[in-house]
């Protein structure tokens, strides 16, 4: 008979961590559904409110785990909007990739930034992100850059907004959690 | 920092609009592409309603030219936000289908490139 295999037992803090991680997995994943399912200004624009849970989980989990969840929402998001594996998907993850990129960078090496600098930045990028895979990929148009300064303007306006959102409620949280 | 950054990019994003605004200029004509290649020029008002089926890569996109500007009417495309775009009648504007990879974009033609393509 074999001994009983011992299995080491996480300690309680990664366990919530990684509890609080699926938690707002959840509740990005359906931001993501949410916005895809209103009307939005344009066929190129999104509110990113989803992205303010990624801003979150970068300052209360850590890198690694706001790269994951920003990946993880958009496949999840797909797979229930029906848009997986389509153009759509291409662009958004895509686009998402480079955001989160663009706003790991910033909250690393830029000195004195707030969450509100980082999704500003990371909605500018997102949406640059977005045309470069249209014209490279799909649309071999330079035209379609004309469309670009200002949607690029809306996202300042949204990625501030974002920014001073994911602001205050890491604030709340941090408050509540003492 | 945060104000620093916001700054800056309103400037440089009002710069280079202001540039690609000087070249939206000329008798606005209708541009018709499926990827690399140009599918068909009209112009944007014509006398009589231009019907213009566009084939794709998923399928045939229905494109209308009338008096009220250009509008996608039928697309093979899930999302039809393309068709959910409506009416675009000003020079720059643009009506984009990517699954089907049709562009359709409202361009200022100087009158020489216009005889060209009457030509």
């Amino acid at each position: 008979m074999n001994p009983p295999i011992h299995i080491p037992k996480p300690p309680l803090h990664t366990l919530q961590k990684q509890a609080q991680w699926l938690g707002l997995l959840v509740l990005a994943s359906g931001l993501h559904i949410f916005e895809a399912s209103i009307p939005s200004l344009g066929p190129w624009f999104k509110l990113g409110i989803a992205n303010i849970i990624t801003l979150i989980v970068l300052v209360r989990i850590g890198i690694g785990a706001a790269i994951a969840l920003a990946i993880a929402r958009v496949v999840i998001g797909a797979f229930f909007i029906g848009t997986m594996f389509t153009p759509t998907f291409v662009i958004s993850l895509s686009a998402t990739i480079v955001a989160t990129s663009v706003m790991v960078f910033a909250w690393v090496f830029i000195p004195r930034i707030s969450l509100i600098g980082v999704s500003l930045l990371g909605a500018l990028a997102h949406m640059c992100a977005q045309f470069v895979v249209v014209e490279q990929l799909f649309i071999q148009q330079h035209a379609l850059y004309y469309l670009l300064p200002p949607l690029l303007m809306l996202s300042c306006a949204t990625g501030w907004l974002n920014g001073a959102l994911a602001m205050y409620i890491t604030a709340q949280l941090h408050t509540r959690s003492k | 920092m945060d104000r620093t950054l916001l700054m800056i990019a309103t400037i440089t994003i009002a710069l280079s609009w202001q540039w690609l605004s000087q070249h939206l200029h000329g008798i606005p004509m209708i541009h018709i592409y499926h990827g690399k290649t140009l599918l068909a020029v009209y112009p944007l008002h014509p006398k009589e309603t231009i019907h213009f089926n566009a084939k794709g890569d998923i399928g045939i996109s229905k494109i209308i030219i009338n008096q009220d500007g250009v509008r996608m009417i039928d697309s093979p495309c899930t999302t039809k936000r393309c068709i959910l775009s409506g009416h675009r009648h000003h020079i720059g504007d643009m009506i984009a289908c990517v699954p089907n990879r049709i562009l359709i974009s409202i361009q200022g033609t100087e009158k020489s490139q216009l005889d060209a393509i009457s030509e």
